[in-house]
């Protein structure tokens, strides 16, 4: 088996039907109903909003979309990168040329740091059995939506401490702010099943983001050039799933930034702010793109 | 009331644990290396074939099971300074060549097709393989002084058990035709004969029959009899 496998070639059954998020955000479409007025994604999701049941089950799908592939990233790292001294001791066997010796051809990480993957593969696992069984319990089923890949693209990066950064600081920190979200809305729906759930895999997620905060640290004291090279991909990542304002600080936000959750999880205030901040940016480059695309629709 | 001056034993009538055991200090970090070395190849592949399985319920069995063997991992890690190796990653070992042949041939199956080869060599080779080398082991080291390994073995034996059970009926419900039979014998039959060649897990003398990797027999290397 391959070392590093390809998103194209993440194997599904019949019933997934693949949008690149490319296509999602530049799809014409994309104009708000009357009733969201600027929101191109409806806004904060309450019990009130007439497409609320819809909406749940969007996201709830998007859930276990995101589940899926964060099951399948995990379970690459414990496979692509090998052990420290175990990869350490192949090379120095393997190199004919003494000069060369030590210097191992695939990307190395600590023991430590493989049992935490692996932990979260079954985490993730767990997560994905929960969502399957959330999804029915609020009306879905398996496919009814389109599958976004980009969670699983951003576990591809080649550099474990970038992978480790973009997937359990960025995208496990967008989980504990969708899962929040859920949690929240579980509750003043009065779907206690939603509620109860939501709160245990929103546990799991501060862990899992505090892992990638503590391996971030760990493998980067001695190389601050790599830290900022790994904060800014997670930044890259960030923006790229604060996805056009859906994620943010204001009121109408559908997902909101759970400040206290990821503090927990190892993120300072000053990181909070400038998420925060680029979500208001993506925010308003996604209104600016609406209003383009409403002149053309209207043009037309 | 008990009289609690009154003499009791310090084995209890039913307690029957005595004290020898087949294996030394040495033979028994050595063994606990090579189990270290095989739950870590296992629990890589099983993460790995997590993304190359398009059946939904064998991808989240996989994600599970992959940590359930990390955990076996780490329990080997954390034994090795116990049993005098303070560098655990030196005894971090395949038994033999042989046995990496094995590992290589197990987890070379990546296309989405080719479930069942996964399945095959994980559930059907790999894992009765374990529990076969870790039942021995449990059976014959002293049940006073290698208490802990004993501890660490009947933990992961559960595991193991009950895993080859899920992975055996996910086999089960897989294989539809004669011809998935004849698959699923002739690449379990490919890797029996390199696990063969190998000797089993912790090599030659795995369950206690030839020798090990020393060339001594390893029911002669009794520390207590």
């Amino acid at each position: 088996m391959r070392k590093s496998f390809p998103v194209e070639d993440l194997a599904r059954d019949e019933r997934f039907v693949r949008v690149p998020i490319t296509a999602r955000l530049s799809d014409g479409r994309q104009v708000p109903r009357p009733t969201a007025g600027q929101r191109r994604n409806g806004g904060r999701l309450t019990p009130d909003r007439p497409d609320s049941p819809d909406a749940a089950r969007i996201l709830m799908h998007g859930i276990f979309m995101g589940e899926v592939q964060a099951l399948e990233g995990a379970g690459r790292t414990c496979w692509d990168f090998d052990v420290q001294n175990t990869a350490r001791k192949k090379a120095d066997a393997d190199a004919a040329d003494p000069a060369t010796a030590g210097e191992p051809s695939t990307p190395e990480v600590p023991f430590e740091l493989k049992l935490d993957m692996a932990r979260q593969c079954w985490d993730e696992a767990r997560h994905t059995e929960i969502s399957v069984k959330l999804s029915e319990h609020m009306g879905t089923e398996i496919g009814e939506f389109a599958e976004a890949t980009f969670l699983y693209e951003a576990a591809c990066n080649p550099d474990p401490v970038l992978r480790l950064t973009g997937v359990n600081r960025a995208l496990e920190g967008l989980a504990i702010d969708v899962f929040n979200t859920m949690r929240e809305f579980g509750e003043v729906s009065g779907d206690p099943v939603l509620e109860f759930c939501e709160d245990w895999m929103l546990a799991d997620e501060v862990t899992h983001v505090k892992m990638g905060s503590d391996w971030l640290r760990k493998l980067t004291e001695k190389d601050p050039e790599r830290r900022e090279r790994a904060l800014e991909f997670q930044r890259v990542v960030d923006r790229l799933f604060s996805l056009g304002g859906f994620r943010g600080e204001e009121e109408d936000s559908p997902v909101r930034l759970a400040r206290r959750f990821r503090e927990l999880a190892g993120f300072d205030t000053t990181e909070i702010d400038e998420l925060a901040e680029d979500a208001a940016a993506a925010r308003r480059d996604v209104e600016a793109q609406i209003a383009q695309n409403r002149e053309a629709a209207t043009a037309q | 009331m008990a009289d609690p001056k009154k003499p009791r034993a310090p084995f209890a009538p039913w307690d029957r644990r005595e004290l020898p055991g087949i294996f030394t200090v040495e033979e028994s970090a050595r063994r606990v290396g090579n189990y270290k070395w095989i739950e870590m190849r296992l629990f890589e592949v099983l993460g790995g074939w997590v993304a190359t399985v398009p059946e939904l319920d064998v991808k989240l069995r996989l994600g599970t099971h992959c940590y359930h063997h990390a955990w076996h991992a780490e329990l080997w890690h954390k034994r090795l300074p116990e049993l005098r190796e303070m560098n655990p990653d030196r005894l971090t070992a395949p038994a033999n060549d042989q046995l990496v042949a094995f590992v290589d041939a197990m987890t070379e199956p990546e296309a989405p097709e080719l479930t069942i080869e996964k399945l095959v060599g994980a559930y059907r080779v790999l894992i009765p393989h374990k529990i076969a080398a870790y039942t021995y082991h449990l059976n014959n080291t002293s049940t006073i002084t290698d208490a802990p390994t004993i501890r660490s073995l009947k933990f992961i034996l559960q595991d193991e058990l009950d895993d080859w059970r899920d992975g055996e009926m996910l086999l089960q419900s897989l294989i539809d035709t004669p011809e998935e039979v004849d698959r699923a014998a002739a690449h379990q039959a490919k890797l029996e004969k390199l696990m063969l060649a190998a000797g089993g897990i912790a090599g030659p003398g795995t369950l206690g029959l030839g020798a090990t990797s020393n060339g001594a027999a390893p029911d002669t290397q009794e520390a207590v009899r």
